[in-house]
């Protein structure tokens, strides 16, 4: 796995909660999460979009500057799409500005930023491999969770062939005109998915000779979740929806 | 196209979960069914789903100058069928949320219809109503279409969710439809030539694969096979 393909993978697997249980960061980030789209955007989202960036930057060590870059992209996402909520349609012209369509858009860019910050902070202190063999205690079939691992276990792999045909092909100018790009982006898929069902044709010969019987479970290394972690995030969430109504009412 | 996390009020992000579900669970059935006939399937599920999610992270030329990427559900759904592209397409749109930040976890039934529900029945549709006319318009179109049925989709989702206030869901429809269509439809294009030149390829590289997946019959290998060399 390479930093440019996955760089919030990486980070979850050399950052400080890497031992930690999933558990453990799913109670904090997903219950900041459920926080930053329940409570009223305005003040709830800069609230929470404090909480999640402050630990983002400080104990889950992935660093303030780090922070900002990796929510770069989704919020380039999410402010063109609020553009819309400027104008409105109709009437005697047929787009105008519509005054109040700034505070709407404005609450949106707001509660999606603080939402995208608590995705961050799971996604860059948990590792997939953690979350994956763990679905299936929350209903999800064993044979589809599996499926799901066995991605996960090829796609890096496919990622870095893609990466080695394109940086073959740009070398033969394989990306000189549109037409040649096309061709070019065709030629990779191509390759990939010879070598995806290779792998997987491999993969099942090499189980198939250690007496595969149709069960990919493997052993997580499992620590306990932590109680006192649990109860901090749980005390953490209550501060949160707290100050959020209280701010909210000193506003009012 | 994917909605960004928390982008959806919370009421439109759970009905859409609601929307999507009973085809994602249709889909997990039918995965657990061929899994269990076959243990060997799921390796080969595994392969697809990977192809899946690097199809999507490829760069394909864009209208305005720059490079876009395909959605990939066109193809996937040419090759693995509907029911199966909504198991594999919700896990490509978890991984996509969890490894890139692209997406999100409550916009993730939302995204799931429109790029793992709708855009792949609608490709198949497609593709089952013209593969008489031809392995390449109908490859084609399933590309093609379902590039902008998950566009399209995806502007509905965003009109209900945020309705013009005079124009209404029709003005917000407009609104957020124009603000993509520029890329989109050319995307849209480009994703159905891309479909049609890896499916060539593949007819030439992996004819017995396509034969198994029931993409091609046996008349067409050899046929197919000449045309790509040609």
């Amino acid at each position: 796995m390479t930093r440019r393909d996955a760089p919030l993978e990486t980070l979850a697997h050399t950052g400080p909660w890497r031992e930690r249980h999933p558990a453990d960061k799913a109670v904090l980030a997903l219950g900041l999460l459920v926080c930053a789209v329940a409570l009223p955007p305005w003040p709830g989202a800069a609230v929470v979009g404090t909480v999640a960036l402050v630990l983002l930057a400080g104990p889950a060590g992935v660093g303030p500057g780090r922070a900002v870059r990796l929510l770069r992209a989704p919020a380039a996402f999410i402010v063109v799409g609020a553009l819309p909520l400027l104008v409105a349609v109709g009437g005697p012209t047929v787009l105008r500005w519509d005054p109040a369509g700034l505070a709407r858009a404005g609450e949106l860019v707001g509660r999606s930023l603080a939402a995208t910050l608590c995705l961050l902070l799971f996604a860059a202190t948990t590792p997939l491999a953690d979350v994956l063999p763990r679905l299936s205690r929350l209903g999800v079939p064993p044979a589809v969770t599996e499926v799901a691992a066995l991605i996960y276990r090829l796609l890096f792999l496919l990622l870095d062939t893609a990466r080695t045909v394109r940086e073959a092909q740009a070398g033969r100018l394989g990306f000189a005109t549109r037409g040649a790009a096309l061709r070019s982006a065709a030629g990779q898929a191509g390759a990939v998915f010879v070598r995806a069902f290779d792998r997987a044709r491999r993969l099942d010969e090499g189980l198939a000779l250690r007496g595969y019987g149709g069960d990919l479970a493997v052993d997580v290394d499992a620590p306990a979740p932590s109680r006192r972690f649990i109860a901090s995030s749980v005390l953490l969430l209550a501060v949160v929806v707290t100050t959020t109504l209280l701010l909210r009412l000193v506003i009012a | 196209m994917h909605i960004a996390e928390g982008f959806l009020p919370p009421v439109h992000a759970a009905a859409w979960t609601v929307a999507a579900a009973p085809f994602v669970v249709h889909g997990v059935r039918a995965v657990v069914r061929q899994v269990r006939e076959d243990p060997d399937s799921k390796l080969l599920l595994g392969a697809a789903g990977a192809f899946t999610f690097v199809l999507s992270a490829l760069k394909i030329p864009s209208v305005t100058g720059s490079s876009s990427h395909p959605t990939g559900t066109g193809l996937g759904t040419v090759l693995f069928r509907p029911p199966v592209m909504a198991v594999l397409g919700t896990i490509v749109l978890l991984f996509q949320a969890l490894l890139l930040a692209h997406g999100g976890l409550t916009t993730l039934g939302a995204n799931a219809f429109s790029m793992a529900v709708a855009g792949p029945w609608i490709a198949y549709g497609a593709y089952r109503a013209t593969r008489r006319f031809g392995l390449a318009i109908s490859v084609f179109l399933a590309g093609a279409l379902a590039n902008l049925a998950t566009y399209g989709v995806t502007t509905l989702q965003l009109a209900l969710a945020f309705p013009d206030p005079t124009g209404g869901i029709a003005g917000a429809v407009a609104k957020f439809g124009s603000i993509f269509a520029i890329t989109q439809i050319p995307l849209a294009v480009v994703e159905g030539l891309l479909t049609v030149l890896v499916v060539r390829l593949l007819a030439h590289n992996s004819p017995k694969e396509l034969l198994r997946l029931g993409v091609l019959r046996r008349s067409e290998t050899t046929a197919t096979a000449e045309e790509a060399r040609s």
